[in-house]
């Protein structure tokens, strides 16, 4: 076999081996280690203090040199180099102050008073509570950046309140684990920022190209849930004034003041750092998190418990995030040493395929792999195998990313690993059935296509942000 | 890996320490191309970007622990380990161009000098060699005009090595980061002018994009080589006309590169001012009197390290010697070019 | 067995949740940086060495401690559906074939990884402040000791595992809000249904 070859094994053993649920980061060092075992195997070199020993060296010498030998191979340098890289990566240090952000602003009790206010505030639209609940979650999702704790949260809160003025149990949880999930396309996002340290495209620059793109999906979730609600007035009645009540326009305006302003100054505040260049992403984050304690000690949410609780989780969400860079830079400098790149960009280059066949079929991978994995792991393993292609197909990486992006968001929806839709199903009323669920989602699945082909159609979506702050 | 048929190629994996695309890359496959011709295909070098195997500014462990055979880099790259590997580029300038400093390597006691530093002092299993003299690096980009010592004050820098160090005793707040780096970080305010190194690398990562005042001349990295670094361990394994090869190679393709970098970098400049709408300067006289007497502060604090106090008294011997007759003999070839090309130089 | 399991549970977290408050530091720092350079116009030229020897620090201390809470994302759609007899099974190997070659390497390479750069002194090159990084260095041995402590205990709970059909769960100190309100919804839908 030759080396190109070993390094194909190599990935489609650790495919098959991913479905052995092991945590991924060690299965991905594993590989690394094992096919790196075999790339720098050199015999002259692993027993070099072997072969200087003369006639005379003990029999405890030789044995001993003989064993040190086994020990010698350059790919344990290599692992720790590649675990050094990730340590020092200046782009990852924006995970955990985001994350802390998130796992903050979860626990400030913000989640009901937003509804709330926009209940009211949207009372006169029609399927009012599911556009409530949808900005809600977007705004939310958005801060926190977490996709389980919105969909928990809302589902606890907007769902009960949803059925109980007789909307359709799939359409509003749909609108629940779809609104939940904009958190990871919708800057500041992680996913964003793990795309970014996955590809070296400027962080930056992903996340003014990922805006637009994502008030689009907003806009076409916004458009589905009031269109249905007009046309098929049955799945989303009027609430009555007994569910949402008359408040006057003061009142109303102090609500918002009170709960809508605070979030969207932070996000803005955030966000518009990063985007007019006055911070980088690691800076915004760490002001994000510093106003997330601020809101937080404002809305008397902040005790020592929920501190400690968003340090501790933290820690534990970064560490499974930067593991698996750990895992992945092992494994992805091994495949490039034997050469499995070259294989692969040769075998696709071989296909003779269009630009845009690429991109659709790229997409569609991308697409069936959010099945079974979770976007960490596709941003992390999968996404960098198609990245050297991208530059043979004249494909931005920037919006090759935002597609990438977006079609994620599928991966949280679609059975069997919908994240989204099991935490639903977690906290629900039994009533609400999974496959009623899933129903609900499929709608929206529509709305994240339709979105992709308009990024397609019009790339300026896409672009039109990041040229405006940076140039092209 | 195992298993090599004896009249395969011997592959040499040899990363850099420049992306795919910097021209530095193609700088790098000059000499793998001519290893190649001259050793009639016995050694075929696997040339790898920066971040296939390892990143940027870790080759030097890579080599050393011979996870890399070889590498294409700069000193100023790990002085973090040492600062004496800086003299070993970007030191002080005494008045010696980048080849005179390259001769100092090879004929002036440096080749020596530098295996003391990585072989004996810092125990490293490198073999290391320099090639391609480069044109002295330009002061580089600036959002408005500098022209005083006090308008760099407080301006947040990109620069590498002991120029660091230079231009932060200048007023300057200096960030040392990779070159693909630098353009996101203009864009998002962590600097606000930068040098990288010579108009073809500065243009292709785009550096006209985010600043249009372009400073040539300048003290603060004159003599930079590229260093050649070899795993010890490959060297000695190599047959001796292969290792000759390797190590001859980095002489003939110095040449090739000076020749191809004179022809690059001089049309990339003339681009950047005519279709990219690039200010060129010299750097003005107050600066580069204020870079100098920054130096002077700097020696000494570098001379309290023994190691690096012998290297800069043999520098400053060289140079002394050297340079006198390289000034002494040259001519005034800025009077010859305004005689046939008038009104052009902005000296 | 149990007793050692509890250990490396405790060691785990102990040092996971002493390095995680580094990232309130990370915050408070980053933000100082931000207040002096834009109001003082006088960065620092420490915040980004420090901020990513923080960052690297706090993931790497706190992967013994994610393990112990099974924090170390899988892809389980299959491995969920098996009995807890079966995982363990799958784990016990898979620890022995695929944890522990890499651990012990980022303890023993790792060692070597820092001692030399203990031997150079060695700063980071990001700035002229000189921040030293030797000490940064040194993380990679120490979590991988840690990992190992916790890997004995993982092979321990798989031994466990495979005898009862039952995992030994990490006593759990904090949840993400999706698990402890599903855990509340999942006790309340079982009070009311005696
Ligand atoms: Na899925
Ligand atoms: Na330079």
């Amino acid at each position: 076999m030759t080396d190109p070859q070993i390094a194909l094994m190599m990935l489609g053993l650790f495919i098959v081996f991913v479905f052995l649920g092991f945590p991924i980061a060690f299965t991905l060092m594993a590989m690394g280690i094992g096919f790196g075992y075999y790339a720098y195997f050199e015999e002259r070199r692993m027993w070099r203090e072997y072969f200087r020993l003369d006639e005379t060296a003990s029999w405890w010498d030789s044995t001993s040199t003989y064993i040190e030998g086994f020990f010698n191979n350059r790919i344990f340098d290599l692992f720790v180099n590649q675990t050094y890289t990730v340590m020092s990566n200046e782009v990852l240090t924006a995970v955990p102050l985001f994350l802390f952000m998130g796992y903050i602003v979860e626990r400030a009790n913000i989640v009901d008073r937003l509804f709330t206010t926009l209940n009211i505030a949207s009372k006169n639209i029609p399927g009012s509570m599911g556009v409530a609940a949808l900005i809600t979650c977007a705004l939310f999702a958005t801060a926190t950046g977490i996709v389980g704790a919105v969909v928990t949260l809302m589902g606890l809160l907007a769902l009960p309140a949803m059925l109980k003025a007789r909307y359709d149990r799939s359409f509003a949880s749909g609108i629940i684990c779809a609104g939940g999930t904009l958190g990871i396309l919708i800057p500041p996002s992680i996913m964003l920022i793990v795309y970014a340290a996955a590809s070296n495209v400027s962080i930056v620059r992903l996340y003014a190209g990922a805006l637009l793109p994502g008030l689009t999906l907003v806009a076409l979730y916004l458009t589905y849930v009031v269109g249905r609600s007009i046309l098929q007035p049955s799945v989303a009645p009027r609430p009555t004034a007994e569910e949402v009540p008359d408040v006057p326009m003061g009142k109303l305006l102090l609500m918002i003041v009170t709960s809508f302003v605070p979030l969207a100054f932070l996000i803005f505040a955030v966000l518009g750092s990063i985007l007019f260049g006055l911070a980088t992403p690691t800076e915004a984050a760490s002001i994000g998190a510093l106003g997330g304690i601020l809101l937080a000690f404002i809305y008397r949410a902040m005790t020592w418990q929920r501190l400690r609780e968003s340090v501790y989780l933290t820690l534990r969400t970064t560490a499974m995030v930067c593991w698996l860079f750990v895992g992945s830079y092992t494994f992805s400098a091994v495949f490039s040493y034997l050469g499995g790149e070259h294989v692969i960009s040769e075998f696709v280059q071989g296909l003779d395929l269009t630009p845009v066949q690429f991109l659709i079929m790229a997409q569609i991978i991308i697409f069936l792999l959010g099945w079974p994995l979770e976007w960490s792991e596709i941003i992390i393993i999968f996404v960098p195998i198609f990245l050297p292609l991208l530059v043979f197909f004249e494909i931005d990486p920037l919006f090759f990313g935002v597609l990438v992006a977006l079609n994620l968001q599928t991966s949280f929806l679609t059975p069997p690993m919908a994240m989204s839709a099991y935490y639903l199903k977690g906290i629900a009323p039994p009533e609400v059935k999974l496959t009623q669920i899933f129903a609900g989602c499929m709608p929206f699945l529509f709305c994240v296509i339709v979105a992709m082909v308009l990024m397609y159609l019009f790339p300026q979506i896409v672009f039109y942000l990041p040229e405006l702050f940076y140039g092209s | 890996a195992p298993a090599v048929l004896a009249q395969a190629p011997q592959v040499v994996k040899m990363q850099t320490s420049w992306s795919a695309s910097n021209i530095w890359q193609e700088f790098a496959k000059d000499y793998a191309d001519r290893v190649e011709a001259m050793s009639g295909g016995r050694l075929t070098i696997d040339l790898l970007p920066a971040g296939a195997v390892v990143g940027a500014f870790q080759v030097l462990d890579a080599v050393n622990d011979g996870v890399l055979d070889a590498a294409h880099s700069v000193p100023v790259y790990w002085y973090g380990k040492n600062k004496a590997a800086s003299l070993f580029g970007t030191g002080p300038v005494f008045g010696g161009s980048a080849t005179t400093m390259l001769s100092w390597f090879y004929e002036g006691g440096g080749k020596e000098l530098y295996d003391e530093l990585t072989q004996d002092i810092m125990g490293l299993d490198v073999d290391g060699y320099l090639g391609f003299p480069m044109f002295a690096q330009p002061f580089g980009w600036f959002k408005g005009e500098v022209n005083t010592v006090a308008d760099l004050d407080g301006f947040k820098y990109r620069t590498v090595g002991l120029a660091a160090d230079l231009l932060q005793s200048m007023g300057m707040s200096v960030a040392q980061l990779p070159g693909g780096e630098i353009v996101p970080a203009m864009e998002r305010g962590v600097i606000d002018a930068f040098e990288f190194n010579n108009p073809s690398s500065d243009k292709d990562f785009g550096a006209q994009d985010v600043a249009k005042n372009y400073y040539l001349s300048s003290y603060h990295q004159a003599s930079e080589s590229f260093e050649f670094l070899f795993s010890r361990f490959f060297m000695e394994e190599l047959e001796p006309d292969l290792r000759a090869i390797m190590i001859h190679a980095v002489e003939a393709v110095s040449t090739a590169n000076t020749a191809k970098a004179m022809r690059r970098y001089s049309a990339d400049l003339k681009w950047l001012q005519e279709e990219a709408g690039v200010t060129v300067h010299r750097t003005s006289q107050d600066i580069l009197d204020g870079q100098i007497q920054a130096w002077d502060q700097l020696i000494p604090e570098l001379e309290s390290d023994p190691f690096m106090k012998k290297c800069l008294d043999s520098q400053r011997a060289w140079v002394e010697q050297v340079a006198y007759y390289e000034l002494m003999n040259s001519p005034d070839y800025a009077l010859a070019y305004n005689h046939y090309f008038p009104g052009k130089l902005k000296i | 067995m149990i007793g050692f399991i509890r250990f490396a549970d405790n060691l785990s977290a102990w040092f996971g949740k002493a390095f995680a408050w580094l990232i309130i530091f990370m915050a408070a720092g980053t933000g100082y940086e931000v207040f002096v350079r834009y109001v003082l116009n006088s960065p620092t030229a420490w915040a980004l060495d420090v901020s990513f020897i923080m960052y690297g620090s706090l993931f790497m201390m706190g992967g013994a401690y994610t393990l112990s809470r099974g924090g170390h994302v899988r892809g389980d759609f299959l491995y969920r559906l098996w009995q807890p007899k079966t995982q363990a099974k799958v784990d016990l190997v898979l620890y022995i074939l695929f944890f522990f070659p890499g651990v012990t390497a980022l303890i023993f390479a790792g060692w070597k990884y820092a001692a030399r750069s203990w031997q150079y002194g060695e700063v980071s090159v990001n700035s002229p402040a000189g921040i030293p990084i030797y000490q940064f260095k040194t993380v990679i041995v120490v979590a991988g000791i840690l990992l190992f402590v916790q890997g004995i205990a993982q092979v321990m709970r798989c031994l466990i595992a495979i005898r009862t059909n039952q995992w030994v769960e990490a006593e759990e100190d904090v949840f993400e809000t999706e698990d402890l309100l599903m855990q509340q919804a999942a006790k309340a839908e079982k009070d009311a249904h005696p």
